[in-house]
């Protein structure tokens, strides 16, 4: 009898053990991305012909103009974007983690009753979009930091497209970002300073647009 | 001896008395209108694969093997899928907006090919839910034609 209860003791606690232990192994990441063929972007835009979803951000049904305006109502937004893009650029997840805070806080922030429409639509769209990327910057490794600040630049992008903005911006291209699939970053810099590769690869990339 | 004795008795009680503490299960039988099957054409491989592998904590319906409706495997468990659903719903992928159909499919294949996804801790009880490497290279680079 003592026996048996000494047996389900340490069966039920192993079972206990086993169960508690089985969550959340937080997965490693290797760095093994140093492998960057210089074929610049490869990927092919050939038609595909079932439901795709390209170049859905520009090409919604939705009439949205293009602001030239000078938004000041944007400037915080983009001041916490800036700042993610600079901790990126020093390979800091530390300052890029921050920024996304400071993003987090310029959003919720900002008044959006002027928005009336399509371009309120759109607006909560990117909003939805931005700070389900910043929350990842916030709590993430710096790669996976990296490929939220991606999709977080095309938000802030359309963004800039949507709503103007008062700043000087250059909007820039490296096409070996995102595995070779090229990413885009706004900067208020002209001098290139590549946020996807840091120290790495510092200059790969070139302005394509200036914003005012 | 008899400390082990009294102490593994109470184990045991409470080990009965949280069976009887009811959970929610993650079942629905309906496959919604947004569901990425629906949404998306994807190939009869791809979605063997995707409902094997992912749909168990990233959609609406869960298939529980015995032993994951014992406690306390069974919160567990819960709380694990409405994490899940949280992060990412195959059931209702239609619901995202264009923008964040096409983030979430970019956060699919990188974290795929990262070998951060489906969860090592779920492919340990999980076998079939593991992904070789030509699983996920197909996986992945069919997602590739949603996205680019």
């Amino acid at each position: 009898m003592k026996n048996l209860s000494v047996k389900t003791g340490i069966l039920s606690m192993a079972f206990l053990t086993l169960t508690a232990m089985s969550c959340k192994s937080e997965t490693k990441k290797t760095e093994t991305e140093d492998t960057h063929a210089m074929e610049a972007s490869s990927h092919e835009n050939e038609g595909h012909d079932h439901a795709t979803m390209h170049g859905d951000s520009d090409s919604h049904e939705r009439s949205v103009e293009a602001s030239t305006e000078k938004n000041a109502a944007t400037t915080p937004i983009l001041d916490a974007y800036i700042q993610i893009k600079n901790g990126l650029v020093a390979d800091s997840k530390e300052k890029a983690a921050a920024g996304a805070t400071a993003l987090l806080k310029a959003f919720s922030a900002f008044n959006m009753s002027e928005l009336k429409g399509d371009t309120h639509n759109e607006y909560m769209e990117i909003l939805e979009s931005a700070k389900e990327h910043a929350e990842h910057i916030v709590e993430s490794t710096i790669d996976h930091q990296r490929e939220h600040f991606e999709g977080l630049s095309t938000d802030i992008s359309d963004l800039v497209t949507l709503l103007g903005t008062e700043k000087t911006l250059y909007k820039d291209f490296c096409p070996m970002a995102n595995n070779n699939k090229g990413g885009a970053w706004l900067s208020e810099v002209k001098d290139i300073k590549n946020p996807y590769f840091g120290a790495k690869m510092l200059k790969c990339g070139s302005v394509q647009q200036q914003i005012n | 001896m008899k400390l082990v004795k009294i102490i593994s008795i109470i184990l045991l009680v409470v080990f009965v008395g949280i069976q009887f503490i009811p959970t929610t299960r993650n079942l629905s039988k309906d496959v919604s209108n947004s569901d990425f099957m629906v949404v998306f054409d994807v190939p009869k491989n791809i979605e063997s694969k995707l409902k094997v592998s992912c749909y168990d904590c990233h959609s609406n319906n869960t298939y529980y093997p015995w032993y994951n409706k014992i406690q306390p495997v069974a919160w567990f468990l819960e709380d694990h899928i409405n994490e899940g659903k949280a992060e990412l719903n195959f059931s209702t992928f239609g619901e995202y907006s264009k923008r964040r159909q096409k983030s979430k499919l970019k956060s699919i294949m990188s974290q795929i090919t990262d070998d951060e996804m489906p969860l090592e801790s779920y492919t340990l009880i999980h076998s079939d839910a593991k992904l070789s490497k030509e699983d996920k290279k197909e996986v992945v680079s069919w997602i590739e034609t949603l996205v680019y």
